[in-house]
């Protein structure tokens, strides 16, 4: 094969100082901008922060001035959970999670079923399967703003004119009614993102087991519970898992949709983080409360990496 | 794998014939999924060329009975109304989102991309250990960064920059790049690397001249991917960039939502028109797309 001439010389490097090379670049930005962050994040959620007050310690290198303020210990902590909007925040993030999991799986494999099935048209849609997951969630909002409206929104609309509603329908008064609305939006959202990964597990099944449990007398949800579904196994333990840690990161819906309210009831934690923090400028509770949640999300990568990594891919 | 003859590739469903019946269930179900992706979508290009008042009429018409660029005019600043302050940051908003992705994709794809190649590729210390850290970046929630990135960039100055922003956004980012590059050059045959080698070439060159120019649609994948997350990226442009004309497009819309008196449809202007780029950006490389992400997922 003829290679065209390179500017370096050809130096001689072992295989592992090449790849360390490599690897520097990305190994150092991420530290940069993550660890680091992360680490003083850490700091911050031990200390009396005040973004007023330039004084005190402080780090001083290559110019510039990170303030250190005053440590405190566990008290930000304690304060934190020692405030029942804390814990409310806590169960009903775990109701979010848990409700978003359940319709993001069941829907994302309902659609996948459809689709894998043999239609004229079938690339079109499955085009039309990235649109909802391509919008800014700010849009997602907007648009479902758009349909649930108490006002102006489609559904009330509709429903009225084909005589299947008489009043209209306020999503977003009752609190429960709001949480529920946001778990069904984000799982527009995001279902669509499971249906691409269990249309890829659903074509890598070979043709030969269906073709074998038809002449065992299969019918179709046989053929779908034990071919399909088992041979599904590690991809929906992948979108559990997937699904899991985006329900309890969701955010931005909150904030175009219903700010935490009625009266709290759709603050979850990382909304109840994000408020302390920047809302009130808390930033000591504030990254407490984050940091509840980052623990969480180590828990759960733990978990995902011990069943999907170390069991498909054990010299990684 | 063996597929014998002219035999179609099986998707499951029954390889006879499909009755009436089944075929008019399979439709259905088919149009309630194509109603469900693409309806929401198709009513906020509705509302978005609608009069307020006809979205107010009851009963509200199947059919929209007016169709207008008015909202689109006061978005794009050609008519003066009530809110133009806040429509006139919308054009400005999109130049700074541009920007930011544009160069936030060049960093990911040069740094995330060698880096994916080593991990495909090589065995070296620590492999194992910083592949975890990788993957618990990727899972890291970029909010609980944000007040340690509000106070570095203020000590930097860096707040209210672009700068800080594409430093911000490469946080969770760069994780994914590298994660679905390494998921992609594991798909390159290793051979490739080995004959360029055995032909005298040295690792950066069997890399850069031989390897990456077959890497197009890998590369394709993480761009486009990269792109769309800070195209779309809402918070951390919320927080950190809040002096006027520093921002990006999210917060722009989401504040226009928040703006008294406006009419929706308006609102509904502004939405179609910045989530367009992004969505045309997926469906162009939709494929590259799908089949980067489904492989860098799948592999974990």
């Amino acid at each position: 094969m003829a290679v065209p001439r390179f500017g370096l010389r050809a130096v001689r490097l072992s295989e592992a100082s090449f790849a360390r090379l490599l690897v520097a670049p990305a190994i150092l930005a991420i530290v940069a901008v993550v660890a680091i962050p992360l680490a003083y994040s850490l700091w911050l959620s031990f200390t009396d922060v005040n973004l007023l007050r330039g004084g005190g310690a402080a780090i001083e290198m290559f110019g510039m001035r990170l303030p250190l303020y005053r440590w405190v210990g566990l008290k930000n902590y304690l304060q934190v959970f020692s405030d029942p909007l804390y814990w409310d925040s806590l169960w009903r993030t775990l109701y979010f999670v848990g409700a978003f999991v359940i319709e993001a799986t069941l829907v994302g494999l309902g659609v996948a079923l459809v689709l894998n099935e043999r239609f004229p048209g079938r690339p079109l849609m499955r085009s039309l399967l990235l649109v909802p997951w391509s919008l800014s969630r700010i849009v997602v909002g907007l648009l479902w703003i758009g349909i649930l409206d108490f006002e102006f929104g489609a559904f009330n609309g509709y429903m009225q004119r084909l005589g299947l509603l008489t009043g209209s329908v306020a999503f977003f008064k009752d609190g429960f009614s709001a949480l529920n609305v946001l778990v069904s939006v984000y799982m527009w959202n995001q279902a669509p993102f499971a249906t691409l990964l269990f249309l890829a597990g659903m074509q890598s099944i070979s043709e030969d087991l269906y073709a074998a449990a038809e002449v065992d007398g299969a019918g179709y949800w046989q053929r779908f519970r034990y071919v399909t579904l088992s041979a599904l196994r590690p991809i929906l333990f992948l979108v559990l898992v997937l699904c899991t840690v985006n329900g309890f990161l969701m955010l931005d819906l909150i904030y175009i949709l219903t700010m935490g309210g009625p009266a709290n009831e759709t603050t979850t934690i990382s909304w109840l983080g994000f408020q302390t923090s920047f809302a009130f400028f808390k930033f000591g509770p504030g990254t407490a409360i984050l940091y509840t949640l980052t623990g969480l999300c180590l828990l759960l990568t733990f978990i995902y990496h011990r069943l999907i990594l170390a069991r498909f891919e054990p010299e990684a | 794998m063996a597929t014998v003859g002219a035999r179609p590739r099986y998707r499951g469903g029954s390889y006879k014939a499909r009755s009436v019946k089944s075929r008019a269930l399979l439709y259905g179900l088919v149009a309630v999924v194509a109603l469900w992706l693409i309806g929401p979508f198709i009513w906020l290009l509705i509302t978005s060329v609608s009069y307020q008042r006809n979205l107010l009429a009851r009963p509200l018409p199947f059919v929209p009975p007016e169709v207008t660029l008015e909202n689109y005019r006061m978005i794009l600043g050609l008519v003066r109304f009530h809110a133009e302050g806040q429509a006139a940051k919308i054009l400005p908003s999109m130049l700074n989102t541009l920007i930011v992705a544009s160069v936030v994709t060049i960093v990911n794809l040069v740094v995330g991309t060698t880096a994916g190649y080593a991990y495909a590729r090589f065995r070296f210390p620590l492999k194992t250990f910083s592949l975890f850290a990788l993957l618990f970046t990727r899972m890291l929630p970029t909010i609980v960064l944000i007040p340690a990135f509000f106070v570095m960039f203020r000590a930097l100055g860096l707040q209210n920059t672009l700068a800080g922003l594409v430093v911000a956004y490469c946080s969770f980012t760069l994780p994914f790049t590298v994660w679905i590059m390494k998921a992609y050059f594991e798909t390159v045959p290793a051979d490739l690397d080995k004959s360029a080698l055995v032909d005298g070439c040295n690792r950066l060159q069997a890399y850069w001249r031989v390897v990456l120019p077959v890497s197009g649609p890998g590369l394709v994948a993480g761009g486009a991917f990269t792109f769309m997350l800070c195209w779309n990226e809402f918070v951390v442009a919320q927080v950190l960039n809040t002096k006027p004309g520093t921002t990006t497009l999210p917060p722009v819309i989401a504040a226009m939502n928040g703006q008294v008196n406006v009419d929706y449809s308006v609102i509904a202007a502004s939405g179609f028109l910045g989530a367009l780029p992004a969505v045309l950006l997926v469906l162009i490389f939709q494929k590259y797309m799908v089949q980067g992400l489904t492989a860098g997922s799948v592999k974990g």
